[in-house]
């Protein structure tokens, strides 16, 4: 990602594109890892992401779902240390160290789906719209103008709770809640470099509309993008987990949201793991795409600083 | 000029939004399931059935459908909530003071804690106070409000008692007349000290749980202008003159660094409306957001679509009010771009 935030206009350097793409890559690597909070962020995303890959080998996959928490009635509400169950189990035997690493898992599949599909949706929205320009562009951005009326989190949860408790109507919630920023940001930045000198010359020397958009507009409209990207890993978890804690995903599933809501019940009665382990989580995975994403900005962005 | 312009344009902009949020709010209501599923009991005949959608126009064609609902809203009917057993309107107001109190008491605790730290760490820039403040502000936005919650429960309800939850001890709370609806309102019209100390005791915590992030957001603005700010030269003119660096950050800079925090302010309260849900539900909280989470549990279209109708509206105005508002502190501003 940052390799494509690199490309800058057009230069003639004698040591050709490819060595400059890796030089500057070394750069911003450098300078983004500088950062301590930035580091710190990079660290536990990595923790968090290798506990997700690892999740079959860290524990045992339940049968036949793995994404569904194993039930242990003979242990229910034992605290953590318990032999067999690291950090305790839940009022139904669930293994919360099961749904904690589970748990990555499930935020690292939502958070690439809906990521993944937003960006592609909204860059393609916003590229319609900030290249064609005229009514189009118009009717585009009043959609944009009326999805933004709607706080994120209230359009989220109406959305997923109108089509019924799902995880799966959760993701497909925050996919129609989430796009509208990419169009924004890309809309913004084709018309900001479509007026540069650089893509007036590419016009001059005759090349066709779509090229100058795939060489020239598309490259510089990466980097915020790119920063976008990262803060809504984390945020879209964060939402995704409050709507599973209000109650909109399948009772069961071995997700952070689903957990903090089953142990709510047990705290008046000193039962404190089974929901503050599981938030826990949700805090750590917001926070380090939060930190990343905004080390990534003050690096990738010199105009904003935020240090 | 300008400015008169800029507001005219935003204004007449506002109807076709709202229009726009209607349609979808209206899409909602009719996208997913029964509409009236709600309304009906196992022991209806088909008939009766038939005789809640005649009632409820549901043979009518779409637009129709979408004319009847628009024009009922516009008249102050939105409809019956299943969950509570009663028009939408009836209840609302009740609810949303419930909300407001709730909000304002969190805005109160965001504006002075952000502004405070916000002022305390944009001074000093770069040292240990600032790296804190700034972790401080970015976990404000990371943290699931529902976590936070349940945390401060353990702690201040469960380990110490300090503070208990729901919204007030019911004998107190009969024991007053409620003719706004606001508990710590009604409790001073009555002149009752105790009915307002019970309502400031339930208050607080859920208030600094759903002021948290609001406050991290107002921080990181706070901070970040302030420091902008004393790069300027006036503070440098200020300096030279001999003012104390106390009377010139709370003088000038601060004075200045207030400005930009105005547009953070419409965010702010995004967050608030948002939060409420989480918070009223953990706190047992009886206002508008735990009316939404009861009516999205339970399949109650009316309620959804008149929640969500409700806050677009408010969010709208909140931030079409801090944008003029913006506008009028800082001429600078580049109006309708």
């Amino acid at each position: 990602m940052v390799e494509a935030a690199a490309r800058r206009p057009p230069a003639s350097s004698p040591s050709g594109p490819l060595a400059i793409r890796v030089r500057r890559f070394g750069e911003i690597t450098k300078e983004v890892l500088r950062n301590p909070t930035t580091t710190i962020g990079l660290v536990i995303i990595a923790s968090l992401l290798l506990m997700a890959l690892m999740a079959p080998i860290i524990t045992e996959a339940n049968t036949p779902d793995a994404y569904q928490m194993p039930r242990d009635w003979g242990a229910i509400n034992e605290p953590p240390g318990t032999p067999g169950h690291l950090l305790g189990t839940t009022s139904t035997g669930g293994d919360v160290l099961y749904g904690v690493v589970w748990g990555a898992r499930t935020s690292l599949r939502l958070s690439v789906i809906v990521v993944g599909i937003t960006m592609v949706v909204g860059t393609i929205m916003g590229s319609i719209a900030g290249f064609i320009g005229g009514k189009v562009d118009e009717i585009i951005m009043r959609l944009v103008d009326v999805l933004l009326a709607i706080p994120e989190l209230i359009f989220a949860l109406a959305i997923a709770a109108v089509l019924g408790p799902s995880f799966g109507n959760i993701i497909f919630a925050l996919t129609v809640v989430f796009w509208v920023k990419y169009a924004r940001i890309i809309r913004g930045q084709i018309i900001h470099v479509k007026h540069n000198e650089y893509v007036d010359s590419a016009r001059v020397i005759g090349d066709s509309k779509l090229n100058i958009y795939r060489k020239d507009v598309l490259p510089n409209s990466v980097t915020p993008v790119v920063v976008q990207a990262t803060l809504d890993m984390g945020n879209i978890v964060l939402v995704a987990a409050t709507l599973s804690f209000i109650g909109l995903a399948e009772a069961g599933l071995a997700e952070w949201g689903v957990l903090v809501s089953e142990g709510q019940a047990g705290i008046s009665a000193g039962r404190w793991w089974a929901s503050t382990i599981p938030g826990a989580m949700v805090f750590l995975w917001a926070l380090a795409f939060n930190l990343f994403g905004d080390g990534l900005r003050d690096v990738l962005d010199p105009r904003t600083e935020g240090r | 000029m300008q400015i008169r312009e800029y507001i005219i344009r935003r204004v007449m902009i506002l109807p076709l939004i709202l229009v726009g949020t209607s349609l979808i709010v209206f899409t909602l209501g009719r996208v997913g399931g029964n509409p009236i599923a709600i309304y009906l009991e196992h022991e209806m005949t088909p008939d009766e059935v038939a005789q809640i959608e005649e009632r409820y126009g549901l043979n009518d064609s779409l637009p129709e459908q979408y004319f009847a609902w628009a024009g009922g809203v516009l008249r102050g009917d939105l409809g019956y909530s299943g969950v509570l057993a009663a028009p939408v309107m009836d209840v609302l107001p009740k609810r949303l003071a419930a909300t407001l109190e709730l909000s304002v008491a969190s805005a109160i605790v965001a504006v002075s804690l952000g502004i405070a730290l916000g002022t305390f760490a944009g001074a000093r820039r770069n040292r240990l106070p600032d790296h804190l403040t700034r972790v401080f502000a970015i976990s404000g936005a990371a943290t699931p409000i529902f976590w936070f919650a349940i945390v401060l429960l353990i702690i201040f309800w469960v380990n110490l008692g300090w503070f208990p939850v729901g919204r007030s001890e019911p004998e107190i709370f009969e024991s007053i007349s409620h003719p706004t609806g606001v508990y710590t309102l009604d409790a001073l019209l009555a002149g009752s000290f105790t009915a307002f100390r019970d309502a400031i005791w339930h208050l607080i915590l859920p208030a600094v749980t759903l002021g948290y992030g609001a406050t991290a957001i107002i921080t990181r603005m706070m901070r970040s202008s302030l420091a902008e700010e004393l790069n300027e030269d006036y503070v440098d003119a200020a300096r030279a003159k001999g003012l104390p660096e106390r009377l010139v950050l709370r003088r000038h800079a601060r004075r200045n660094a207030l400005i930009p925090t105005v547009t953070v302010i419409g965010l702010g309260f995004g967050f608030l409306l948002q939060g409420s849900v989480v918070v009223e539900i953990i706190f047992i909280w009886p206002g508008m957001g735990r009316w939404m989470a009861d009516a999205v549990l339970r399949g109650d279209q009316a309620t959804i679509m008149a929640y969500v109708l409700f806050t677009s509206i408010l969010f709208l105005v909140v931030n079409l009010v801090v944008d003029v508002v913006y506008a009028y502190l800082d001429r600078r501003v580049v109006l309708g771009s």
